[in-house]
């Protein structure tokens, strides 16, 4: 038994950290929703959760306070990374994060597993509040839990929770106020021995003799008949495949609309600016670099959005892990793991999120080598490039663009599958895969507000997260393109040709060549590693075209492509040749920075995140000089 | 606080074969069965005791998915993904 005084805890003071822990699926993160309204921060903006996320409960819950929610863990033999950390906070040998009491979210289905993990919350002597969740899947199995008779058995108040419709919350932060006033007693937890077989028959023994819970359980009717279907032997994987294409019809065609308000909007707004003083260069500058740099971003807002609420909406009905388990076998004989695949799905929107949530695979040479393949996922930056370059090389129908387009998404899935493959079998050869043994939680209805939230709250932190380096870069190109040194003079705005762009530009020129393009194409290729899709706003802008006009900003760039010549001569610049090589070094390259960042923070190695730079970029260039040379030489211009 | 029945819950990996036990992959599904021993690389076995994998609980296969793996397994009220080079370190009576 161990015991505790309160009163260097006090619930008031500000620093006080109220940690939620639990193991996965256990409706923690629900939890964490419904006690801060939604108003907590990531401090990684997460594709699923993979990080800390912080938050202060809301006035309703009395004096507001510091909460944690921690990644769940499984188990604290072999933990993934994410895991390890979650144990670090617990044991309180995080630098940055002390938990002063813990909220240990118990799922009522799962009584042994979880209050098994509960004896190393039990044992940190910290004040500690348990929420039963789930409870609403007891019918299921046939049960009923008395969460007084656990409290009483346990020596730990036990409130039932359903965070999805907030009932109970209230009581929840009751009992832990009650629990920082008195002298704290009790808590059998932490007596749950920390061999497993020993604290499983402990766990067993304190259930059975509390009496808390009725009746063996039945196994869960819904579940089985749903994963009957799912997991089908012919009908598991046209399932699989319908869901992701539903997924990728939503992000693009669902986002359109969106994406073309935005656009338009961001136009008038570029336009007003100018607009209000034609002449002055401030105002230029606000409108093409600042206000269209903002909006390239925006743009993509709709679609990162719709990612992320159709991916909350998957995890949180249980479709998520099923497919990880479906992918197993393919992803494993490539040296990968089926937790691979939620990274692999989020890299077809962005890599940044899509590297955090590699958090989840447990062993660092199978992470590093997702990772690894995760710039050739064709992100959605890389759409308006495609969209762009597929509309001047196949200006003809639409649907060929279409299907180029969807050739190129399956491709690169595909060389990320052969460059996994052929990677694991030269570097990790004589390695053992690393454990499965993933959970399959229960399948339940989706709540839309509580998904909404979640959703809101993972994409406005990607967006501020990703939005001020492109605005930057956006600013500064915009500058070093319409300034320049012209000697005898003071720095000054100065046509195109003689900008600092041009300068950087021409230096370049002999690399450009062999891909068929000029210096201003290579302005665009250097300004893209902020971000992809900034190729196209500097195209805008190096090709000189003025959205004042009626047409659309895409139509005018089309039209100054398609006359835009090397300089002195009448050789045009894009031909099929030189617009497949590019498609092929955009398919490559990786061009983004944020991506490298966070690569190398996340391996901890300069070397790596170098490396893997290096690799993709070179390989881009190198195929798509290939590409153009061999094109040329069968006579395609 | 006394442990019933620990001596019953050793696990020390044996190398006596019980004949009576089976190897998990073979069991057919929704046959409940008991776990005998778990025999396999030292991290991995200990990592599925600490799931719940422990001998003598109570687990059921639940479904085979499409490509033969992974099994489906059930173990205290969870259902967890086992690969069958994961099953096969798991005897059961």
């Amino acid at each position: 038994m161990s015991t505790q005084t309160a009163e260097n805890t006090p619930a008031t003071s500000k620093d006080h950290v109220v940690c939620l822990v639990g193991m996965p699926n256990s409706g923690k993160t629900t939890l964490m929703n419904a006690l801060t309204g939604g108003n907590f921060k990531t401090a990684n903006y997460a594709g699923v959760t993979v990080s800390l996320l912080r938050g202060r409960s809301k006035p309703e819950f009395g004096t507001p306070r510091n909460i944690v929610d921690l990644p769940g863990v499984h188990s604290s033999v072999a933990p993934s990374p994410e895991e390890e950390l979650a144990v670090e906070v617990i044991e309180g040998r995080h630098p940055k994060v002390k938990p002063d009491a813990f909220i240990l979210v118990v799922d009522a289905t799962q009584l042994e597993r979880h209050l098994k993990f509960g004896g190393l919350v039990g044992r940190q002597g910290k004040p500690t509040v348990i929420a039963l969740t789930m409870s609403d899947l007891l019918v299921r199995t046939g049960q009923s839990v008395s969460a007084l008779k656990l409290a009483n058995a346990l020596g730990i108040p036990v409130i039932p929770v359903d965070p999805r419709t907030g009932r109970g919350v209230k009581e929840l932060v009751a009992a832990l106020d009650g629990l920082s006033g008195l002298l704290w007693v009790g808590n059998t937890l932490a007596d749950v021995p920390t061999e497993p077989v020993a604290a499983f028959a402990h766990i067993q023994d304190i259930l059975r003799r509390s009496g808390a819970v009725t009746r063996t359980a039945q196994p869960d009717s819904l579940t089985s008949r749903i994963d009957r279907f799912v997991l089908h032997r012919y009908l598991g994987f046209p399932v699989f495949f319908l869901v992701l294409i539903s997924l990728f019809a939503a992000i693009f065609w669902m986002a359109q609309p969106f994406m073309d308000l935005i656009e338009a909007a961001f136009a008038i707004a570029a336009d007003t600016v100018k607009g209000l003083a034609p002449e002055s260069v401030l105002m230029r500058f606000l409108g093409d670099g600042v206000i269209a740099g903002v909006g390239a971003v925006a743009v993509f807002f709709p679609q990162i959005m719709i990612l992320f609420f159709l991916m909350t909406l998957l995890e949180d009905s249980g479709y998520l892990a099923r497919g990880a388990a479906l992918v197993d076998r393919p992803l494993s004989y490539l040296g990968l793991h089926g937790r691979s695949f939620v990274p692999m799905l989020s890299g077809f929107a962005c890599a940044i999120p899509a590297v955090f949530a590699a958090r989840a695979i447990p062993a660092r040479r199978e992470r590093l080598l997702t990772i690894w393949i995760l710039p050739l996922m064709s992100c959605s930056a890389r759409l308006p490039v495609y969209a762009l370059l597929l509309a001047a090389l196949l200006p003809a129908a639409a649907w060929q663009a279409g299907l180029s387009l969807a050739v190129i998404y399956v491709s690169s899935l595909l060389i990320g599958a052969a460059v996994a493959g052929i990677a694991a079998r030269i570097f990790m050869r004589h390695r053992q895969p690393s454990l499965l043994a993933m959970e399959l939680p229960a399948y339940r209805a989706p709540r839309w507000w509580p998904i909404l939230r979640m959703t809101w709250a993972r994409g406005s932190a990607y967006l501020k997260r990703a939005g001020v380096p492109i605005m930057i870069v956006s600013a500064v190109l915009w500058g070093i393109s319409n300034f320049g040194y012209v000697p005898g003079a003071p720095i000054a705005s100065t046509p195109m040709e003689q900008s600092f762009a041009s300068g950087l530009g021409q230096r370049l020129e002999p690399v450009l060549r062999p891909m068929g393009v000029d210096w201003r194409v290579g302005v665009g290729l250097i300004s893209a590693f902020a971000a992809r899709e900034v190729f196209v706003s500097s195209m805008a802008i190096v090709f000189h075209v003025d959205s004042d006009d009626e047409e659309t900003q895409q139509k005018g760039l089309l039209k100054q492509m398609n006359s835009a010549t090397f300089p002195g001569t009448t050789q045009r610049i894009f031909t099929p040749a030189s617009i497949i090589g590019l498609i092929v070094f955009f398919f490559f390259s990786l061009q983004c920075f944020s991506t490298v960042a966070v690569v190398r923070k996340e391996m901890n190695s300069w070397k790596l995140a170098g490396l893997q730079l290096l690799f993709y970029t070179g390989l881009g260039y190198a195929l798509a000089v290939l590409s153009v040379q061999t094109l040329r030489a069968f006579g395609v211009a | 606080m006394k442990v019933e029945n620990d001596s019953r819950f050793h696990l020390q990996q044996l190398t006596v074969t019980v004949p009576s036990a089976q190897l998990l992959s073979s069991i057919p599904l929704n046959k409940a069965v008991r776990i005998d021993r778990l025999d396999g690389p030292h991290q991995d076995c200990a990592r599925l005791l600490d799931l719940g994998f422990t001998p003598g609980e109570e687990i059921t296969i639940t479904q085979r998915v499409p490509l033969g793996d992974p099994l489906i397994v059930r173990v205290r009220g969870a259902l967890l993904a086992l690969r069958r080079r994961e099953a096969a370190w798991i005897w059961v009576e």
